[in-house]
């Protein structure tokens, strides 16, 4: 069995703010103001090995980014334990800096105008690496991370997914054990991600980097991380494998029917069969196959719709990943 | 940090440009000024004031003051976070970070106004003694420390109240007012020199003192001053940002 590298016991933040009290006066308003209270994250446990990549993911306003900005120290917990490594990131946030790297897709670690070697070598310098280790370090991940044909430009420069590779390369110039990465492929490309999510896989098996990384990218989840964490409203709703998450839905077939001309009205549709989607043109159907199969399904809705084609399709991960998010939102 | 700053030479000149020009056009004033009242006022010749006017100009091109408003674009932008998960610590990287942004502008600006200065008016005979290097030296390092502290204190309310530039406006004017941006504060009236003395504000900038022909007797208690307002401040900019981290808040998540 692998070390447990982090370990969160019953962790909690909450966030406090004054709100104006309406029709108090100004003055009472500075004075006592009212203070509000937001439960960001509620209570969660959970434990990574040494080597995992790790999927976190939520809906907006779920806790992700909160977590991460505790489990690397810039957040202080209201509640609960956290161990990185074996540091409290609350006490140790130093020492534990050295071994952990962090990449905030929406922030720029980088001098937007130096070439990305001057961030190298300030980060060397921070991480208190010799000249020597440094230069060897920076040679090393921009040939892994084909940096070289830009290199010598201003970072201001370079295209987004040139920069968020020059991030992540900078954030491993320490050669951490684990990296943090909050929504590292924001607003790339389809190309761009695809070279990215194959580097961090690269870094994870040679230099058997622990990866946390939080996405709205449904991609980044398949292709990348071996388990998935879900989050919402603070509270974990969902810790298993990437694929046993995306066969949680087995049991239901998707139906994308056609329809020849628009139906007068939507029937109450038989039991195992429901709207997933209706338009004028086109209805998803999803059929429970614990309550019937694809054929007798077909056979039961064909005669209530003009049918120009259909196409019989499993779940995506996307869709699981949607179903969970509005089931556990139901449930608050 | 001076890399990144000289990236752009031309913003360099413009920046040094125009505190010359801004020096330049007092010193003019003061030249006529000081030429009706028969080239001396208060005591102070217009040789004394030219080069206690030109410390405080070269001062200003450290930009310093610069400290407040980076913290505050820090919070606002969320770069705090990503400071606050390097191995630093983030007000002393950001207090290294200024003074290395400014070095290249005040070394230029130094230079170049010794220069013109020296042709221009000569050397006074306050300046002319290693006691005036010396004491120059100690009074410099000491402004730069309290200014930055000042500077700090202001910044770091930005984690509570966001925008600091109504306060920081106050607190620039003051320290430009009492340090002896528009006249000397050897002129002042003198409660307005006593406040421009033992304010933190006036007291960062006493390296326009060590001109005057008082500095050699009032130079132990301006030092001082410098000393104790560090100290005073120190303690709260170190209680402020104890108390300013655990008041990172989130933007998103």
């Amino acid at each position: 069995m692998k070390p447990k590298i982090i370990e969160v016991k019953n962790l909690s933040k909450t966030f406090s703010f004054s709100v104006k009290k309406h029709g108090s006066s100004f003055f009472r308003n500075l004075v006592s103001p009212e203070i509000k209270t937001v439960s960001a994250v509620d209570d969660i446990s959970f434990e990574v090995e040494e080597g995992e990549r790790i999927a976190f993911i939520g809906p907006n306003g779920a806790g992700k980014s909160t977590t991460i900005k505790m489990l690397t120290g810039i957040l202080f917990p209201t509640k609960g334990k956290i161990s990185v490594l074996g540091f409290d990131p609350t006490t140790d946030r130093k020492a534990l800096a050295y071994k952990i790297g962090t990449v905030f897709g929406q922030r720029s670690q980088l001098f937007p105008n130096l070439p990305i070697t001057d961030s190298f070598e300030f980060f060397g310098v921070m991480y208190d690496l010799s000249k020597k280790e440094i230069a060897s370090r920076t040679a090393e991940l921009i040939e892994q991370f084909d940096l070289a044909s830009f290199k010598d430009q201003p970072v201001r420069k370079l295209s987004l997914g040139q920069r968020m590779r020059a991030e992540i390369a900078v954030s491993l110039i320490h050669k951490p054990r684990i990296i943090f990465l909050d929504e590292p492929t924001i607003g790339l490309d389809v190309v761009a991600k695809k070279s990215l999510r194959e580097l961090l896989i690269k870094i994870n098996k040679e230099e058997k980097t622990t990866i946390f990384l939080t996405s709205h990218d449904v991609g980044d989840i398949e292709s990348l991380c071996d388990r998935t964490i879900i989050i919402n409203h603070g509270t974990v709703v969902r810790d298993m494998p990437t694929d046993e998450l995306s066969k949680s839905f087995v049991h239901e077939k998707y139906l994308d029917i056609t329809l020849e001309a628009k139906p007068k009205n939507f029937p109450e549709l038989p039991q195992g069969i429901k709207y997933v989607q209706k338009d004028s043109n086109k209805i998803t159907l999803a059929v429970d196959q614990r309550v019937l199969g694809v054929s007798d399904a077909l056979q039961k809705i064909l005669p209530y719709f003009s049918v120009s084609d259909i196409d019989v399709y499993n779940v995506d991960l996307e869709t699981v990943i949607r179903e969970m998010y509005e089931a556990t939102s139901i449930s608050k | 940090m001076i890399k990144d700053r000289i990236q752009y030479p031309a913003r360099l000149i413009v920046d040094t440009f125009g505190i010359a020009t801004r020096c330049g056009v007092l010193l003019i004033l003061y030249y006529y000024i000081f030429s009706t009242r028969g080239g001396v006022i208060n005591g102070l010749t217009f040789q004394i004031t030219a080069w206690s006017m030109f410390l405080y100009f070269a001062f200003m091109t450290l930009r310093l003051r610069d400290l407040a408003t980076s913290i505050m674009q820090d919070i606002k932008s969320g770069t705090v976070e990503v400071l606050l998960s390097k191995p630093i610590n983030y007000l002393s990287y950001r207090m290294w970070w200024q003074l290395g942004a400014g070095l290249y502008p005040f070394f230029v600006a130094v230079v170049l106004g010794t220069i013109a200065l020296v042709v221009a008016v000569g050397i006074p005979a306050s300046m002319s003694s290693w006691f005036f290097v010396g004491t120059l030296s100690i009074v410099f390092i000491l402004g730069i420390i309290l200014s930055l502290l000042v500077y700090a204190v202001v910044g770091l309310l930005a984690f509570w109240i966001e925008d600091i530039k109504p306060l920081y406006w106050i607190v620039d004017k003051a320290v430009m007012i009492l340090g002896g941006s528009y006249l000397p504060v050897a002129l002042f009236p003198k409660v307005m020199y006593q406040i421009a003395i033992w304010s933190p504000f006036g007291a960062s900038q006493f390296v326009t003192h060590t001109v005057y022909d008082t500095w050699r007797t009032g130079y132990a208690e301006m030092i001082g001053i410098q000393v104790f307002w560090i100290v005073i401040l120190g303690i709260i900019v170190s209680y402020m940002f104890g108390r300013a981290h655990k008041k990172v808040s989130v933007n998103g998540g």
